[in-house]
């Protein structure tokens, strides 16, 4: 990681698990990983490995089982009720259903406004410049938009008007959980090109969750890509998609479509399907469809380690640069 | 494309082998609802080759969807107005009475849709699922259907496929359900496969597997596929031709290489434009397209694209512009008063020439 800077987030040793019956799933099989100041953080991986999970878990959505979160240095794991509410007003997340994460039946102004009227951070005019200037922020007209009920709104207006929500309190940190893959291309090249500016104009961190590659490289400084539970190979945006060292992100790559006949189609480097985390494969997790498989990867779990400077995969054989 | 001469033993219906498969005739699909009528497929005609495949792009409520479900027939009648043709095999399809609808449905024209959880029944095995349609249609008896389903399954790679048989669909993954849902669509051999959305909530693994699996599938059987979606990255590689829709019409259409080497719509390539590609390095400026699709109750005068595209002028806001053929191919329609210069020497001015 790099020596210059010390992250704004942090995540260590993260567990989550589910009780299913008298079974338990590792949602989260214990991951760590450093998000710096101004950075974005892509996390991919496909359905079930675990990343929105991991979203949630940051913010403490869902109660972490073991591991520890901590922003600017301060832990959020293990606060009490009033103090994580506290510490939470620095990390703001926005969900996948912009329609149903906000409420139906409150004005758009009323719905920025709320966290501000919670903390009473800002009354009065001062409440409503802030309003303002949120909703122009995110591309929306406030003397139109504001009196609006959420029905009136396209799903990438409602998009807009969560991230103007999620911003009103000046967070450091926003947990993006598959916010644009529920809106149509011209519409999701919108919020994308969006969150690139707001991220400039207000300094934001993001960690991006995403299934879409082609998505998470667009607005990533760096990826973490997920399997089962655990990360598998973390590096900057570039140097991930153009020289991956893990078989999953090769494999991962290699079924990406792109909007050109003149590419070979995808193939498929992957036969089945990620087995089920209630009773993961030994050792490393990816080994029963991984084309590299070995002895030791059933008996030794591959730890995250460095390749290359920023690089790290956990495989006991990664494909090296030249 | 459509080049069938070698096939023509596998097909009874052997009188109409030389015209195309599907033709559809200035089609118009109107809903009527609370807030007044809403036509969502607006004068669209095509026509579809045997064993060729059509990719038909468009975003959400460009009518791809229910350019699909009135090709199979499968719109409510009530509230649902429908004017044009749609040929299949010389049957008419518009208006055509149930029992002609049930001989064509799983028969001869089969449908994958998006979602196979809601697709599936939930409480009826896999086996009875697939066979069901081979009963109907065929004279098998019930244990060649069920050998058949068996045999089904395993086309679609579905393994240990005579125990999987048994299963309920909720015992199978996303996936496996779609996989399923091809192996039913498949069952009776249909001409045309229509796949609307069939990987849009699948991983990108799977992804790849379920279209892979669908052109060798197509491959094998000599058999046509419409293909509907959002995703220009799914079509670019797996069909012949591509129609882009845009508020109820097509807006254009080429083949494959044709429509991606020089698209003339505005449209399709804001589209491309606002696609993330993979190739391109991080933090790449996308092209979005500005506001957003008309609302098709009261659809604008003029090019429909018109309010949310660079090139319009006032007679894009004033007249609808047909589709016309581009000079230099003719299997190559556009609808734009303004259509863009593909970079070959001499195109498209002639189209600009008629303002």
């Amino acid at each position: 990681m790099s020596a210059e800077s010390t992250p704004l987030l942090t995540v260590n040793d993260l567990v989550v698990s589910f009780k299913k019956g008298r079974q338990v799933v590792q949602a989260v099989a214990g991951i760590s990983f450093d998000v710096f100041e101004g950075e974005t953080l892509g996390l991919v991986g496909e359905s079930g490995c675990g990343k929105s999970t991991t979203g949630r878990a940051i913010v403490r959505i869902e109660e972490p089982t073991s591991g520890e979160v901590a922003v600017e240095g301060r832990q959020l794991t293990g606060l009490g009720r009033s103090e994580l509410r506290k510490a939470r007003t620095s990390i703001q997340m926005i969900f996948q259903d912009p329609v149903s994460s906000l409420n139906p039946r409150r004005r758009v102004k009323d719905i920025v406004a709320e966290p501000l009227d919670i903390w009473k951070t800002a009354e009065g005019a001062e409440r409503d410049a802030i309003v303002r200037e949120m909703l122009e922020a995110v591309g929306l007209d406030p003397d139109v938009a504001g009196e609006r009920f959420p029905r009136e709104f396209s799903g990438g207006q409602c998009q807009r008007i969560s991230i103007a929500r999620a911003l009103v309190m000046k967070p450091k940190v926003l947990i993006c959980d598959e916010m644009v893959s529920a809106l149509d291309v011209s519409v999701q090249a919108q919020i994308l090109n969006l969150v690139e500016d707001l991220k400039a104009k207000y300094g934001l961190t993001l960690v991006f969750i995403a299934h879409d590659l082609a998505v998470v490289k667009n607005v990533s400084d760096r990826v973490a890509v997920m399997y089962l539970g655990r990360l598998c190979e973390v590096a900057p945006s570039d140097d991930l998609y153009a020289l991956p060292a893990h078989p999953y992100t090769q494999a991962l790559l290699s079924a990406v479509v792109e909007p050109d006949p003149e590419k070979a189609a995808s193939h498929v480097a992957l036969t089945g399907e990620p087995p089920s985390p209630i009773n993961p494969p030994s050792g490393c997790r990816f080994r029963t469809r991984c084309p590299k498989a070995e002895e030791r990867c059933a008996t030794e779990v591959p730890e995250l380690r460095e390749i290359a400077p920023r690089h790290q995969v956990a495989c006991h054989f990664p494909t090296l640069r030249a | 494309m459509s080049n069938d001469t070698t096939a023509t033993d596998a097909f009874p219906q052997a009188e109409d082998l030389s015209g195309p498969l599907l033709t559809v005739k200035d089609l118009r699909t109107t809903f009527s609802t609370p807030r007044g009528d809403l036509t969502a497929v607006d004068g669209v005609s095509l026509e579809l080759g045997r064993g060729e495949t059509l990719g038909i792009v468009g975003e959400s409520g460009s009518g791809k969807t229910v350019l699909s479900r009135s090709i199979m027939g499968l719109l409510p009648r009530s509230k649902t107005t429908q004017s044009g043709s749609i040929l299949f095999e010389g049957t008419e399809i518009v208006d055509a009475p149930d029992a002609t609808l049930r001989d064509i449905w799983g028969a001869k024209i089969a449908m994958v849709f998006q979602d196979p959880m809601t697709s599936l029944n939930p409480v009826v095995r896999i086996e009875r699922q697939i066979t069901e349609s081979l009963r109907l249609h065929t004279t098998m008896d019930k244990a060649e259907a069920k050998a058949t389903a068996i045999s089904l399954l395993g086309q679609v790679g579905i393994p240990s496929p005579a125990e999987r048989v048994r299963a309920y669909p909720f015992q199978l993954s996303g996936g496996m359900r779609q996989r399923v849902t091809i192996a039913i669509a498949l069952a009776c051999s249909p001409r045309l496969l229509l796949a609307d959305e069939p990987t849009t909530g699948l991983d990108v693994t799977v992804q790849a597997q379920i279209l892979d699996l669908l052109s060798s599938l197509q491959a094998e059987r000599h058999m046509a596929v419409i293909l509907v979606t959002h995703d220009l990255g799914v079509v670019a590689t797996r069909t012949d031709r591509i129609a882009v829709m845009y508020a109820g019409h097509i807006v254009e259409m080429a083949s494959t290489r044709r429509l991606f080497a020089s698209m003339a719509m505005p449209y399709t390539q804001a589209l491309l434009k606002s696609t993330p590609r993979i190739s391109d390095p991080s933090h790449t400026r996308l092209t979005a397209i500005d506001g957003r699709p008309p609302d098709l109750i009261n659809p604008p005068t003029g090019c429909a694209f018109a309010p949310r595209c660079d090139y319009a002028t006032e007679q894009c806001r004033i007249e609808a512009p047909p589709l016309r053929t581009a000079p230099e191919d003719p299997t190559h329609l556009f609808a734009c008063w303004n259509p863009l210069q593909t970079g070959h020497a001499g195109t498209v001015t002639t189209a600009k020439g008629e303002l």
